[in-house]
């Protein structure tokens, strides 16, 4: 392969971006690439990149996702409150995936069914997810997390002689699978394909409704998978865990060079961009800013960052 | 999604009032209701002589629905989700540095460096969505981003009191922002900007190719989008009468439903700021009646998500029907 395809460009870029951030961290700061500082950084990264698993296949679709952060605040509350009153824990993740797939599967059904913008129904259907989940738990929520799970995710973990846990060795595991799925199964080319040309794509037997419901469904239950292994790494469950992934989750698909058009993207370059921004938020927390500047030179970091490669194609070229 | 055109011969027959049907939803139908219920359960709230407190409860909520529109208006994922952030930046800046370290508390002043805020940062976003490309939902991530962390970071915690006159925009002249606000949208209406306006949104393509120069018109839409944000932002410091970080960004998405609400299509081209308004005040005073029921904030919640579904399902199924009638799919 000579040339890397403007695609690859896009992901191999968002990648060097990362490993330029590390570096630069790496002088600027001492202990920036320390064993504890790196197995947080891979620890909160597989976070955001499994969160933002189902924002890229609906990105790609050519939808957007806005239901994920009530998603992982109701997967936070249930799963705590459930396994808190004594339900066995697998038997607890099962519904409460479950049910956000149903919450997922509804946003994708009517957005697609009635031709509406996403943003607004995933916006309103996440606001009455959270809503009942408060009104259920009367805005205090109980219970507890397991061990099990908070060993999975806990910083300090290893698996035999990987000094991480062992989210990170299922993440990378999760990762390859998604990108095979969306390489090489009839699904990912279905989704290409509806993405880049939704007229064109029901004339292939494309069921819209049907990929929409799906992916929809699929976003939801990673965002389910999401509150779960907060629950683990913070312990106790808190309602709005999940508002953080609310622009994150895009702008990790965006700085990945997933055109938020639809049709085109991958996975790999949302994993790059998970990356880059833990590694922008590590390294602005290390060099001494308040969080409050965070993320205003945050703000700044992104723009930057999605104008040197995720730039439109002006009108007159669309012709 | 398809374009709506409204020189058709079909559409001169449809009367006029179908014709708003047609572009608010189902808006003006639940206001009309939500009114009655409100003035039903508590006249005293709703009475003449309350109007102004009224209305300057309810203005922020308005102004920024009506802040949202034009940039939606524009088309090709055109978003300004920075409304609500302009609007605490605004409220910091006017609060904090020019009334309580500068001393400046006069009317112009205040109202003038409201506007060319709202309006610098709407024009930052014009760039950054027009010119250099961004796809506008993550370009005014960045501003709002940028907007938050630096309002936090000059504002920490809320503090600080306003004059007089902006206390009383929030009360008996509440009327005054938000008919100055309708008064320059229907001056820009009469504009041929407006139908530019609404040919680059309906069909970007299009207009190009008839000669409109989009990219210019997307720009100056961010441009109203900010200055209205602006305004909208003074009539927040009117209501709360202080410095607060954390009220302004509540507002953004809030404000997007109720445009969505209102039946301003969030792929452009259809809608107006009428609409928009509509939208915002049902969202206030659904809040108002559930508030007076006692119910708690968690089933206001809940209400809120729903009616904003139900409503715009709604607006979809008629929009079908109505297509139907005229035989149009």
């Amino acid at each position: 392969m000579a040339r890397l395809t403007s695609d690859q460009a896009r992901v191999f870029g968002a990648l060097i971006v990362a490993v330029a951030l590390h570096l630069t961290g790496t002088t600027l700061i001492e202990g920036y690439s320390s064993e504890f500082s790196m197995r947080a950084m891979l620890v909160l990264g597989s976070l955001l990149a499994i969160a933002s698993i189902g924002q890229t296949l609906v990105v790609i679709v050519g939808g957007i996702d806005l239901s994920i952060p009530f998603v992982i605040g109701f997967a936070n509350v249930v799963t705590a409150q459930l396994y808190g009153g004594g339900m066995n824990f697998a038997l607890v993740c099962l519904v409460v995936v479950g049910l956000a797939c149903l919450i997922g599967a509804l946003n994708g059904l009517i957005s697609s069914s009635l031709k509406l913008h996403p943003l607004i129904v995933t916006l309103g259907i996440g606001t009455i997810v959270q809503g009942s989940v408060l009104l259920w738990t009367g805005g205090f929520p109980s219970g507890s997390a397991p061990e099990s799970i908070t060993e999975f995710v806990s910083i300090g973990g290893s698996v035999g002689f990987l000094p991480v846990p062992w989210l990170v060795p299922c993440f990378v595991a999760l990762a390859a699978i998604v990108t095979v799925a969306l390489a090489r199964t009839a699904y990912g080319r279905r989704l290409f394909a509806l993405g880049s040309n939704p007229r064109a794509a029901p004339l292939a037997l494309i069921h819209p409704v049907a990929m929409w419901t799906a992916t929809f469904a699929i976003s939801a239950a990673f965002a389910a998978v999401t509150g779960i292994l907060l629950l683990g790494f913070t312990g106790s469950a808190y309602g709005e865990v999940g508002q953080p992934y609310l622009f994150q989750t895009i702008a990790a698909v965006v700085i990945g060079g997933t055109a938020l058009v639809g049709g085109r993207g991958s996975y790999l370059g949302t994993v790059a961009g998970a990356l880059v921004l833990t590694e922008i938020n590590t390294l602005l927390i290390g060099i001494g800013l308040q969080p409050s500047l965070v993320q205003a030179v945050l703000g700044v970091v992104i723009v930057v960052l999605v104008s040197f490669y995720g730039r439109d194609a002006h009108v007159r070229t669309t012709i | 999604m398809t374009a709506i055109t409204t020189s058709s011969p079909t559409a001169s027959r449809v009367p006029a009032l179908k014709a708003i049907w047609r572009q608010t939803g189902f808006a003006p139908i639940l206001f009309v209701v939500l009114l009655a219920i409100n003035i039903f359960i508590n006249p005293a709230r709703f009475a003449p002589g309350a109007w102004g407190t009224l209305i300057g409860l309810a203005a922020p909520l308005v102004g920024a629905a009506i802040a949202s529109a034009p940039a939606i208006l524009g088309g090709r994922g055109g978003i300004d989700i920075s409304v609500g952030p302009i609007m605490g930046f605004v409220n910091a800046i006017v609060v904090l540095v020019l009334i309580q370290k500068l001393g400046l508390s006069s009317p112009f002043i205040v109202v003038g460096v409201a506007v060319a805020i709202g309006a610098a940062i709407g024009a930052l976003n014009g760039f950054l969505a027009t010119i250099l490309r961004i796809q506008p939902i993550v370009a005014t991530l960045g501003t709002y981003l940028l907007l938050v962390g630096t309002t936090l970071t000059i504002l920490p915690a809320p503090t600080g009191t306003v004059p007089v006159w902006l206390k009383s925009l929030g009360g008996p002249l509440s009327i005054l922002p938000l008919g100055a606000v309708f008064l320059i949208w229907i001056g820009i209406r009469r504009l041929p900007y407006y139908d530019h306006l609404m040919a680059v949104g309906s069909d970007d393509r299009a207009a190009y190719t008839a000669g409109i120069p989009v990219t210019l018109v997307r720009f100056l839409s961010y441009v109203i989008t900010g200055v209205f944000a602006g305004v909208a932002g003074l009539m927040m410091t009117a209501l709360i009468g202080s410095a607060d970080p954390s009220i302004g960004p509540t507002y953004t998405l809030i404000a997007i439903s109720a445009v969505a609400l209102g039946g301003v299509s969030l792929a452009g081209g259809r809608g107006g700021l009428l609409g928009a308004a509509i939208g915002a005040i049902d969202i206030f005073l659904l809040q108002s009646a559930l508030t007076y029921f006692n119910f708690s904030t968690f089933v206001l919640q809940i209400a809120y998500g729903a009616i904003l579904v139900i409503a715009i399902v709604l607006t979809a199924l008629q929009d079908r029907w109505l297509g139907r009638m005229r035989g149009v799919n």
